[in-house]
């Protein structure tokens, strides 16, 4: 019994070997459709993780304020307000907004100092310098990432001049560069002062961008943020509502070279399926004398099913190895821009890259079951053809 | 006999080789999740959820909630972020569209 499906198996092999011009189409069209296929879900899945793993450090709550249906500036009576809320642990008011500089969008952060709670492990991530203290507040000093440091040539000391939306130049001291291994969350950052920032944006005293909330450990953030929802104009997102955004984002973008890249996959399995009939009209003689010798119909479809086993294992596999290594490698380069739309990767940091299980089971079953069908059937179809007819059709 | 075998044995082994990376790289990931302490800690400090990536449109850098209300309210005709990527699905199908968000109107919700 083993012996039969030995003979069986290298009977396949033989056969991928004879219908060389089948095997080679099969091949390429499946490894390049899969090569790029594996990278968008490759680096779809590394920015998903990120973005889950930055997620986890927000604030459990953000409160902004709502007029018309459009953001306005929140009023800092906010943060009082939302502090007397049960289950409410620290509320932190935030100032941040966006910065131009060339071409590029950089986010300004302004922390309020004298109550951040800043740990000493802050420290590490930075290349140089130093991470802010309560006595900066006011002074001009920011912390910058890899990106801005890089296009202005900045050093621990240099001065950088910002030019605010109110086109009024203002000017900053860099006292600290954060480093590389962070850049993939810092490399658009500058980080000052909630003072300095509000200054930069021209804030009015009495406004915020937003408040963070902390809510205690024993308390759901639904529940805290169901009361917050209360208050007057107030549009409260938690947490788990911009996981579930970003995760969407992200997907939804993945989402059309996913889509273009698998119409790509049916074609490719169309030419394997016209492939495998041209190649059944060939051996259509072949079948009817191992149907004579006595071969069944199962051992028939066996002998396809080895060959497009090998085939796709092998297609898929090399095309996999190919997206990991375009994606790691190379950066993606070209598909992550397309996978970003108008979002763009600074050049400091490798995208990320995650090879994920679901993902490779996708990519399995999206291109060795279709092959499976695509070659099997017309084996099949030969097979259950009475031998004697089908040596006579095939020598007419 | 052993050239034809080449072939189903580099799959075996790419096949292996695929799964090792899948290996190594979800353990990278759950490491980096639990890592670097001090990432974290940056993280935690400024409190925006996304990562750095940059854009040539204000409204696709931190937090998310701006990249809704910017892409829907703010610019004329402005379903362009998020909702002009969707290609092969509908966003009412998908349940971050079709909760309930306090003061957040973004579409109907169908019952």
């Amino acid at each position: 019994m083993l012996r039969r499906h030995r003979n069986l198996f290298s009977y396949s092999l033989e056969c991928l070997k004879k219908y060389r011009m089948r095997t080679t189409v099969i091949l390429i069209a499946f490894t390049v459709a899969v090569s790029m296929l594996s990278s968008v879900f490759f680096v779809k899945d590394g920015l998903e993780r990120e973005a889950e793993m930055s997620v986890a450090m927000a604030p459990d709550i953000t409160v902004e304020y709502l007029k018309g249906g459009r953001l306005l500036l929140t009023p800092s009576s906010y943060a009082d307000a939302v502090k007397k809320i049960d289950g409410v642990e620290k509320v932190a008011p935030r100032i941040w907004g966006y910065a131009g500089i060339s071409v590029y969008t950089f986010t300004v952060i302004g922390l309020d100092l004298s109550s951040a709670n800043v740990p000493s492990s802050v420290a590490a991530t930075l290349a140089k310098g130093r991470f802010l203290r309560p006595s900066d507040a006011g002074t001009g000093a920011v912390v910058v990432g890899q990106l801005l440091a890089g296009m202005l040539d900045l050093d621990v000391g240099s001065s950088m001049i910002l030019l605010s939306e109110a086109i009024k130049a203002r000017k900053f001291e860099v006292v600290g560069i954060f480093s590389g291994q962070s850049s993939i969350y810092t490399a658009d950052l500058i980080v000052m002062s909630i003072e300095d920032a509000r200054r930069f944006f021209e804030i009015p005293e009495g406004y915020v961008t937003d408040v963070c909330v902390y809510v205690r450990e024993d308390v759901f953030a639904e529940e805290v943020a169901a009361k917050i929802s209360t208050l007057p104009n107030s549009r409260v997102v938690t947490r788990d509502l911009l996981l579930r955004g970003y995760k969407y984002s992200y997907a939804s973008r993945g989402g059309i070279y996913t889509t273009i890249w698998t119409i790509l996959l049916v074609a490719v399995t169309l030419i394997s399926f016209s492939q495998a009939i041209i190649v059944g009209h060939e051996s259509r003689f072949e079948v009817g004398l191992l149907k004579t010798f006595g071969f069944t119909t199962l051992d028939i479809i066996e002998i396809r099913l080895i060959e497009s086993m090998t085939l796709g294992l092998f297609a898929a596999s090399l095309g996999m190895i190919i997206g990991a290594v375009y994606s790691m490698w190379f950066n993606a380069a070209g598909l992550a821009d397309i996978l970003l739309g108008w979002a763009f990767l600074p050049r400091q940091f490798k995208i990320p890259v995650h090879i994920s299980s679901p993902s490779i089971l996708a990519i399995y079953s999206a291109t060795v079951i279709p092959l499976l069908f695509a070659t099997v059937v017309p084996a099949w179809l030969n097979a259950i053809t009475d031998p004697e007819i089908a040596m006579r059709r095939a020598a007419a | 006999m052993r050239k034809i075998l080449a072939l189903p044995v580099a799959a075996l082994l790419m096949f292996v080789l695929v799964l090792s990376m899948n290996l190594v790289s979800e353990q990278a990931w759950s490491d980096a999740a639990r890592r670097v302490e001090e990432e974290q800690a940056i993280r935690r400090v400024v409190g925006l959820p996304s990562i750095a990536i940059g854009t040539y449109y204000g409204a696709t850098r931190n937090p998310l909630l701006e990249v809704y209300c910017t892409s829907l309210y703010d610019v004329p005709g402005g379903y362009c972020y998020i909702l002009a990527a969707i290609f092969v699905d509908t966003p009412l199908r998908d349940p971050v569209y079709s909760r309930t968000i306090p003061g957040f109107n973004m579409t109907a919700q169908r019952r």
